[in-house]
């Protein structure tokens, strides 16, 4: 039985796995995989105490510092359920059962998926959520960047040193980047904006060969020769397996109040034991440092919630453990 | 601890793939021998790699002749037979 077990392994979720044992909390982090969504990005300018960090070396540090202070990490396992007991929680992944007193919700975003014909099929054989890993891979060929936020334009900008032809599509005709990567884009010869179309199908034998795109305002269908799709289209919170246990809003965010407490579904009353902390709750700002500080709030409040106290935890920067 | 050699294993990556890294630390603090083919600077072994794997996607890592796509820690851990962290 843990105190705390704690899902996904992100900055929310590993700092509340410091926060927790540093309480003496028996501390379990489930996550799918290390890092989360912040481990891919390349660079990242505005978390404290760094002029400039990759992702993968922050997520290394918090990692190897929830570890050292006693949080045990279980990867590669999802979490389909957590079922509400007399004296805590069991948490059920795709391999395990495991229990706790109290949980802390920390799994934040993954990528949006694009749901059409040949989207699992060419995963990874041509269809791609990571540019930075795969992009290299298609040297002289012709791809595409589905999506017209700033991360499908970052991709193209990328491809376009790459690749040999880099198509944009996009579902509007205008973009939601920033105006100076925009038109950074726009003086690359190798890049063909196809504005107003939806992608319907991916096709190929072993290898994707074609995107089927339409256009949403003229309904014609065209077919596109690449042997790479980039898919930039967002993130998404993926909650519905705690929509039982948990209020969520319209967004599918977990709502919390200040001390990162969950409530129960449809009502404004706290559920007990249950927290949640980072991208996955309806906080306003999704970034590191926020999450960061959620975690550290949640942990602290599950603290209160098994010790059965509500009072305000001093300050704890130092050797000495509290408990 | 003692190098171990009995697993033929090979990591397919790109340089700029944080994955591909995190697997070529884990082979680096298990001691694992490895091979590390860099696919984003070698057009010839990227397509060695998609004809021999059917995968256009880094990190791939063969154990054995046995494919591992992405960094899939347990099933990793079980095929060179290194204990759970």
């Amino acid at each position: 039985m843990f105190d705390v077990i704690i899902i996904g392994g992100g900055p929310a979720g590993l700092t509340a796995g410091i926060f927790a044992t540093r309480r003496t909390l028996k501390t379990l982090i489930i996550s799918k995989e290390f890092g989360g969504v912040v481990s891919t990005v390349p660079h990242i300018e505005n978390y404290s105490g760094f002029k400039a960090v990759n992702g993968m070396e922050l997520m290394k540090r918090m990692e190897e510092q929830a570890k050292a202070s006693g949080v045990e990490i279980v990867y590669s396992q999802e979490v389909n359920e957590i079922i509400e007991e007399k004296d805590g929680f069991t948490v059920k992944t795709n391999q395990k059962k495991y229990k706790s007193k109290a949980v802390i919700l920390a799994f934040g975003k993954s990528p949006r998926h694009l749901d059409v014909p040949g989207d699992k099929e060419f995963d990874n054989k041509g269809v791609s959520y990571c540019v930075n890993c795969d992009g290299p891979l298609f040297k002289g060929e012709d791809v595409c960047v589905v999506g017209g936020g700033n991360s499908a334009l970052d991709a193209a900008l990328v491809m376009s040193e790459i690749a040999k032809k880099v198509y944009i599509i996009h579902r509007r005709d205008e973009f939601r980047g920033f105006e100076s990567m925009i038109e950074k884009i726009k003086s690359k010869k190798n890049v063909e904006f196809i504005l107003d179309s939806v992608v319907k199908e991916f096709k190929g034998d072993k290898m994707l060969r074609s995107v089927i795109i339409e256009n949403i305002k003229t309904k014609a269908i065209k077919e596109l020769k690449v042997a790479g799709a980039f898919i930039e289209i967002g993130s998404e919170v993926k909650t519905d397996f705690v929509k039982k246990l948990v209020k969520t809003d319209e967004n599918n965010h977990i709502v919390v109040n200040d001390k990162c407490q969950a409530f129960y579904p449809n009502k404004d009353k706290v559920r007990p034991g249950i927290f949640a902390a980072g991208d996955v709750t309806n906080n306003a700002f999704k970034q590191i440092v926020v999450a960061t500080g959620q975690g550290a709030i949640a942990a602290l409040q599950a603290y209160n919630y098994v010790k059965g106290s509500d009072e305000d935890i001093s300050a704890d920067w130092g050797h000495n453990k509290g408990g | 601890m003692p190098k171990k050699e009995k697993h033929k294993v090979k990591e397919y990556g790109t340089q700029t793939c944080p994955w591909c890294v995190r697997v070529k630390e884990f082979f680096d603090e298990n001691n694992v021998e490895y091979e590390y083919v860099d696919v984003g600077k070698d057009r010839g072994a990227a397509m060695e790699m998609i004809e021999k794997t059917g995968q256009r996607g880094v990190p791939v890592i063969e154990i054995d002749g046995e494919i591992i796509v992405g960094f899939d820690e347990p099933r990793i851990r079980e095929k060179l037979g290194l204990k759970s962290s």
